[in-house]
């Protein structure tokens, strides 16, 4: 019998058994599941994000079933990435996953609200005045009904009001304040468009077509690193995360990469499976310190000195003891270290004489200009390997000039001479091969690690100079023999590198700056720590041509000295080859900053298609003014000048630098003249004038006068503010009480006095004795929850979160572009941005007939980087306000210019695409081409209006202007871009973007799929299948040269300030002395002990960024309120137990929280978390008798003159690219228990109150 | 339960919880004429309820206005949507008021666009659709709640606690105020929850709890159940 017919053939049994016993099969009843189906089933699935600046950009599906969101997953869908990369996925973090459940929550606002008391008085205007304009004349020419809104900033009071109701106030308002004051009265802040950049746009867009000003964001932050335009006259330009992958041995310096990339740690984590070390290095045991290698733990602030000793190691030993043929070569090429520095006989205090290095050698500086007849003065010079001068090509002489002209095509990295185009092979140092005549002579260098800073060690030397032994050749020269040295020569002397010249340290254990054993008293991390990590550091970079890199975070650009912390770090990046290969360089990540499709949407935002040039503000010195944070300051200038300043040039108070810098037109204004822009012209046609020369005349001999001479004026002050997608009185309000003070008007906790009669006061600046309380007639914010901001608002108004609206966004972290989807209709009666900035456009456009016609106006701009402007004075700084040079505008001073607003068609041109497209082009950094094609395409796709133009009415309509006109979303943008490059540099660089010259990326394809990015010239890295984005990579391989002086990367800095204020060379710094504590500390006891700590704000773990922290989640998550976290140490000292209350306080001003008492803490130091909110379980301070303030309210902005550089190559303005920044880690508080803790509960007005009080609220 | 007709009540209940705008406060005197005529309330209530319209009528329109945005919509514990007392910022909230919608769609009602499900005046006015007994016993589900936001506005002494207390006579409740499960101490609300027991926060249950409850009609339910 056959056994095989007891078998069958066809069929099997079930297999009850799987997965080598550990699955097993059932056929029980599986109905109960349905339950949990249809539970999850849902209608449809949107695409959507959160546009929460944490660089996330992650894609999320949002389910919503009956029209009501239910819950969000995270999408799986990014486009897969190269054979040997990981993918992206899992993009997307479990703050982000829990934001459906904030959308109903009763933190939304739901209605436009407004202060009862200001809107009682708007409607009785309203009834009897002749139109809603002098309504609201009425109400803000009386000084009482002013004061009477303004005082109850931040206490409540909010009625429901209408849409229609609040758009008409606020045009009434604005039309009102143009009319009176002047346009640039009107100030919008909302930041970071990258988050959302239709909703950004809608805002800038009003603002700028009735000539209102936008406020930058990114300086104001304090993220915005000022070193990266210093070295590369770009503005955070960084790898995205998944080129962590390439990198062979990172360094997390300052960032906490799981806590705050959480999306993108899967890369940090990954890329150490194939071998790759990586390196923490931060004051606490934070998070990042645990998933390190190795964690070095500075004293907070002292960063600089290890990031110096590792330059010393990594130059000592990569470029003497042996020299890394890869390292030479990127040096030579990519950096200014073979160009030469004039240096200059300069007298100290003492008489005595000392060489010191200054300006780079021009060639303007030899007597035949070197045969340069197009800016000699703004080309740098160099020696060949012949010693003979060597002119190279790039340096930013090169970039601009006249059209035809002999030099064009040569601002490029090419190892030329531009003189004749031969090679020419740069000399590092003149004591190389080719041997040359030179002297040796002793250089000083400032040093001010010496100095005693209150808190902070200091490591003294020979008082505060530095003197090296320098190799130098005296050159003839048209002014005379001069000595010159290489940039090489000179930065070996200071990193303090024996060459046996007769300086230098001994060895490493040599205390000597900037070695490692010099460092360790400062920093306090040992010597052989910094030792090993620099020269592996440099080791794998010379071994894997620069694939060594640096993440850094915010916090440490949060210093006063950052710029120092930050060169200290490139320079090691530098001398290593890193920047602008796969894998390494400089991964600053800060918050969502780039904008990838930036110049399809500045004409959107700036409304560029139909006046030009809008009107722009640097937020820190703003706000420094016009909170009159500088009445208060305590820093002098002669604190933080270089030993070898000359101090005679550099008298008066920071406040002066920045007037200064106004007049000279380095920094913008706002407002700009204490004259209505509007009156200006109209005086000009009076006295038969054209308005420019009109406005020279006038500033010359007086009769116009800059606001900035005069902040406190009421002529000058902002009088409306606009505030969307921002928590700036909150979460940014560095000097919150200031705020609260003289620009709101209201309670506030300041403890400090003003400087008053005795203190040296401004010399540029009208000082009033009394300080205007109140500067803001109007401030409307429009946000989704009762943020700190809408707290202190007038009008409160509700906006569409990010499942409600249509949008983009983009992340410096990964090349896609997103959509932000409505996916579902704004709830209550919220509205996005894009409908609510149309809303008052329509009415403004009604409200400001028979107030404002078609009027004309004068705008300030100031020298703009990446425009012919950067070349204004190219050697000293002279003003022509002291009678040193001409008023030039656009040169000695701002650009100036004259612009007609069609103020009744501003509804008209906000939702149609205007002319100035087709008339003059489209482009961006430096850069410009025609775009009437793109118009012309955009006319079809949006439709166009009655006089033929694309309309832009919906949030979707603006989404494809920004796609259509931008080379990184229209592949034949892109070639037009790189093919206008090329007639800069005189290279073909359209091959990076041809082989996608016919992709267009349209708002449903980004639905769709995320879709990557096309390369283009406004970045210099690529989007391609062989490397991911890595900033500086067309630089080194496309030979496009850095937008800086040099035309390379720059170790030093020429500038007459930068050399003034000690930073021509990158040192440490330690951190500057505010005195906020010592006219509080134990003046106002409570019987407990009071210590004095510095403040610390890193971003938390409990929040999506600095928002959503008052979610119940979150809250719970994060103890609920605002807490500080201090060491068990300090604790101790101060008799804190965890979980106590405390209290911090200095002169600005006071918080209430929460102790946590952790080892994970240095001593010496507090965090508190950034953007925990004022409306949360925040009780009342003992110190100033008000509700206790935010992590702001201790801080107050101090500004740096270097940062006010300007018209001078890569230190020119522009657009939250440079400028003063708000820092704020160098304070200090007091902390200590609180006696008791009172909630403030009984209402104001109450007439119980005092009998409630009297008993104590809270028994 | 009584079969009297409680359909104007509890409209004029909804009305007199909508924001004290010129128009609601220009129906307060109908309301109360409303309230009086159908008398599907205890006397001494709508006594308070005059009161309470009285008082609306009589302050300054932008106190009344002021004090209700105060109290409705920037407070959590006396929120008028009745999900954020059972659910919170919980995942389950989205699904209870999917469930909500249905109910009322079920029923042959359409929410219109402006406000969601869970609303107290739009559960009001869809309770004044259905006959009395079901629009008590649909009340009645809702009890626990309404007396929770009831005692919150007790404590605060408002006087809109009588338009809760009056919705808890309807569905057949006392109005007594209950202590609430509000403001407990700083210290045990921000401890830390204990790991691997679930998300703490209020509405989200941890493992091993029932599920948080779900206002559906008994007979809705029973259908759900049958499947």
């Amino acid at each position: 019998m056959s056994h095989f017919l007891d078998r069958l053939t066809h069929f099997t049994l079930p297999k009850e058994a799987f997965a080598d016993g550990h699955g097993k099969t059932t056929g029980e009843d599986r109905t109960w599941e349905d339950a949990y189906r249809s539970r999850w089933a849902h209608d449809k699935i949107v695409r959507s994000t959160h546009g929460v600046n944490c660089t996330g950009s992650c894609s999320w599906k949002i389910y919503v079933k009956g029209g009501i969101v239910t819950w969000e997953t995270q999408q799986t869908d990014y486009p897969r990435t190269r054979a040997d990369l990981p993918n992206h996925e899992p993009r997307g973090c479990a703050r982000g996953a829990s934001y459906s459940w904030y959308l109903y929550s009763a933190n939304r606002l739901k209605y436009p609200l407004v202060r009862g008391r200001l809107l009682e008085r708007w409607r009785k205007a309203l009834a009897i005045a002749k139109s809603p304009v002098d309504a609201w004349a009425s109400i803000v020419e009386d000084p009482a009904a002013r004061r009477d809104y303004q005082q109850l900033r931040g206490m409540g009071g909010f009625v429901r009001s209408s849409w229609d109701e609040v758009n008409q106030l606020i045009a009434a308002a604005n039309v009102y304040t143009i009319k009176t004051h002047g346009p640039d009265r009107v100030v919008g802040f909302s930041p970071i468009p990258a988050m959302s950049m239709v909703s950004y746009a809608a805002g800038s867009r009003y603002l700028s077509l009735i000539g209102g000003v936008c406020m930058s964001f990114y300086d104001w932050y304090c993220d915005l690193p000022p070193a990266s335009p210093q070295v590369w006259g770009e503005q955070t330009d960084v790898p995205e995360s998944a080129d962590w992958y390439n990198s062979n041995y990172i360094i997390a310096w300052g960032s906490n990469v799981p806590q705050t990339r959480t999306p993108d740690a899967h890369f940090f984590t990954e890329v150490r499976y194939k071998g790759a070390k990586t390196v923490a290095v931060t004051p606490d045991y934070s998070e990042v310190a645990k998933l390190a290698d190795l964690w070095l733990h500075p004293k907070q602030g002292t960063d600089a000195a290890i990031a110096m000793a590792m330059g010393h190691v990594a130059m000592k030993e990569f470029y003497f003891n042996r020299r890394s043929a890869y390292f030479d070569d990127y040096a030579r090429r990519y950096t200014d270290l073979p160009l030469l520095l004039r240096l200059k006989e300069t007298t100290l205090a003492d008489g005595k004489t000392v060489l010191a290095p200054d300006r780079y050698l021009r060639a303007s500086d030899f007597a035949d200009t070197l045969g340069q007849p197009n800016n000699p003065e703004w080309k740098t010079v160099a020696f060949d390997t012949a010693g003979q001068v060597a002119l190279p090509n790039g340096s930013i002489g090169f970039r601009w000039g006249p059209e035809g002209r002999a030099d064009a095509g040569k601002w490029n990295l090419e190892a030329k001479d531009a003189r004749d185009s031969a090679d020419a092979k740069l000399k590092l140092s003149v004591l190389e091969v080719g041997p040359q005549p030179h002297e040796v002579v002793e250089v000083a260098f400032p040093y001010f690690a010496g100095a005693d800073t209150p808190h902070f060690p200091s490591n003294k030397r020979d008082g505060d100079l530095n003197r090296a032994k320098v190799p130098a050749v005296r050159l003839k020269l048209a002014d005379g023999d001069a000595l010159v040295a290489t940039v090489f020569d000179l930065q070996a002397a200071q990193y303090g590198i024996d060459r046996g010249l007769g300086s230098g340290a001994k060895d490493y254990n040599d205390d000597y700056p900037y070695t490692p054993a010099w460092q360790e008293k400062i920093t306090g991390v040992p010597r052989d720590q910094v030792i090993t990590v620099a020269r592996q550091f440099a080791d794998n970079a010379d071994k894997t041509q620069g694939r060594s890199m640096i993440i850094i975070g915010a916090a440490m650009n949060h210093w006063y000295h950052a710029d120092m912390n930050y060169r200290g770090v490139i320079n090691l990046l530098m001398l290593c080859g890193c920047v602008g290969q796969t894998g390494g360089g400089w991964a600053h990540y800060v918050g969502q900053e780039k904008l990838r499709p930036q110049t399809g949407w500045t004409a959107l935002a700036f409304a560029l298609d139909w006046i030009r040039p809008p009107r722009q503000m640097n937020s820190t010195s703003f706000f420094y003014a016009h909170s009159d944070q500088w009445r208060y300051e305590k820093l002098g200038v002669q604190e933080v000048l270089s030993p070898l300043a000359d101090r005679s040039k550099f008298g008066g108070s920071l406040i002066d630098y920045n007037v200064r810098a106004e007049r000279m037109g380095w920094l913008p204004s706002a407002p700009q003249l204490k004259t209505n822009p509007l009156q200006v012209v109209k005086d000009a046609a009076a006295a038969g004038m054209d308005p420019k020369d009109y406005t020279v005349r006038a500033l010359k001999d007086g009769k116009l006068e800059l606001s900035c001479e005069d902040p406190d004026a009421p002529q000058n002050w902002p009088r409306n503010l606009f505030v969307w997608r921002s928590n700036l009185l909150g979460s940014s309000g560095k000097g919150h009480e200031y705020f609260c003070r003289h620009l709101l008007g209201t309670e506030n906790g300041i403890q400090g006095k003003d400087l008053g009669q005795d203190e040296a006061r401004p010399t540029e600046v009208r000082w009033h004795d009394k300080a205007p309380e109140g500067k803001l007639d109007l401030v409307v914010t429009l946000d989704f929850r009762m943020s700190t901001t809408c707290l202190y608002s007038d009008i409160v108004l509700p906006t569409a979160s990010w499942y409600e609206k249509n949008d983009l966004n983009t992340s410096d972290m990964h090349p896609f572009i997103h959509p932000l989807s409505a996916a579902v209709d704004p709830v209550w009666q919220s509205r996005s941005d894009w409908e609510i900035y149309k809303g008052f456009a329509r009415v403004f456009s009604e409200v400001c007939k028979g107030h404002l016609g078609v009027e004309k106006e004068v705008v300030l701009t100031p020298l703009m980087h990446d425009t012919p402007a950067e070349l204004a004075q190219p050697f000293d700084v002279k003003e022509w306000k002291k009678g040193e040079c001409d008023l030039v505008p656009g040169k000695t001073a701002p650009a100036i210019a004259v612009v007609e607003r069609d103020y009744p068609a501003v509804y008209e041109r906000f939702t149609s695409l205007g002319p100035l497209m087709n008339k003059l082009g489209n482009g961006g950094k430096g850069i410009g081409w025609n775009t009437e094609t793109e118009v012309r395409q955009l006319g079809d796709l949006n439709g166009v209006d009655g006089a033929g133009r694309p309309r832009i009415v919906s949030d979707i309509d603006a989404c494809e202007v920004i796609l259509q006109l931008a080379p990184e979303t229209n592949g034949h943008v892109a070639v037009k871009a790189w093919e206008a490059l090329s007639k800069a540099t005189g290279r073909e660089h359209a091959h990076l973007a041809l082989h996608r010259e016919d992709e267009k990326i349209r708002y449903r394809d980004v639905q769709a799929q995320p879709r990557k990015i096309i390369s283009s010239p406004t970045w210099s890295g690529l989007e391609s299948e062989k490397v991911s984005y890595n900033a500086g990579y067309t630089n080194v391989h496309e030979l496009i040269p850095w937008r800086t002086i040099t035309g390379r990367q720059q170790f030093y800095q020429d500038h007459p300030w930068m050399i003034g204020f000690g930073e021509g060379f990158s040192s440490y710094r330690p951190p500057v002395d505010l005195k906020t504590t010592a006219g509080i500390q134990n003046i106002k006891p409570n019987g407990n002990p009071e210590i004095v700590l510095n403040f610390i704000t890193p971003h938390q773990k409990w929040g999506i960024h600095s928002t959503y922290s008052d979610n119940l989640i979150m809250l719970t998550l994060n103890r609920g309120g605002p807490v500080i976290w201090l060491s068990e140490e300090d604790a101790r000292k101060a008799g804190i137990e965890d979980n106590d209350w405390v209290e911090l306080f200095n002169i600005n001003g006071a918080i209430a929280a929460r102790a946590v008492v952790s080892q994970r803490v240095n001593p010496g130091m507090t965090l508190m978390y950034h953007a925990q909110e004022k409306i949360i379980n925040t009780p009342g301070s003992e110190i100033t008798g008000v509700r206790g303030g935010i992590h702001n309210s201790v801080t107050r902005i101090v500004t740096k003159p270097t940062h006010m550089i300007g018209g001078y190559a890569q230190l020119s303005y522009g657009f939250n690219y440079y400028g003063t920044i708000g820092t704020n880690r160098d304070e200090f508080v007091v902390v200590r228990k609180m006696k008791t803790v009172d909630w403030l509960d009984t209402p104001r007005d109450d007439h119980l109150a005092k009998a409630y009080q009297a008993q104590g609220e809270n028994p | 339960m009584s079969n009297r007709k409680l359909a104007h009540t509890l409209r004029a209940l909804a009305w007199l919880l909508r924001y004290p705008d010129a128009e609601a406060r220009a129906a307060l005197p109908a309301l109360v004429g409303a309230l009086r005529a159908e008398a599907a309330l205890p006397a001494p209530r709508l006594d308070e309820l005059d009161l309470l319209a009285t008082r609306l009528a009589a302050l300054p329109p932008m106190r009344v206005e002021a004090d209700y945005v105060d109290l409705f919509d920037r407070s959590r514990q006396t929120s008028l949507h009745l999900f954020e007392h059972v659910h919170g910022d919980s995942r389950d909230r989205g699904p209870a008021m999917i469930d909500l919608a249905q109910t009322y769609e079920r029923a042959g009602l359409r929410l219109a666009e402006g406000e969601l499900p869970d609303y107290l005046p739009v559960v009001l006015e869809f309770a004044s659709t259905q006959p009395p007994d079901a629009a008590r016993a649909f009340l009645a589900e809702t009890a626990h709640i309404v007396r929770a936001i009831f005692s919150a506005l007790l404590k605060r002494n408002s006087g809109y606690a009588s338009v809760l207390a009056g919705v808890l006579d309807l569905a057949g409740e006392r109005a007594e105020p209950v202590v609430l499960a509000e403001e407990p101490p700083l210290d045990e609300t921000w401890e830390e929850p204990a790991p691997f027991e679930g998300c703490s926060t209020a509405g989200q249950s941890k493992p091993g709890q029932p599920q948080p409850i779900h206002i559906v009609p008994p007979a809705t339910a029973q259908a759900r159940h049958v499947v």
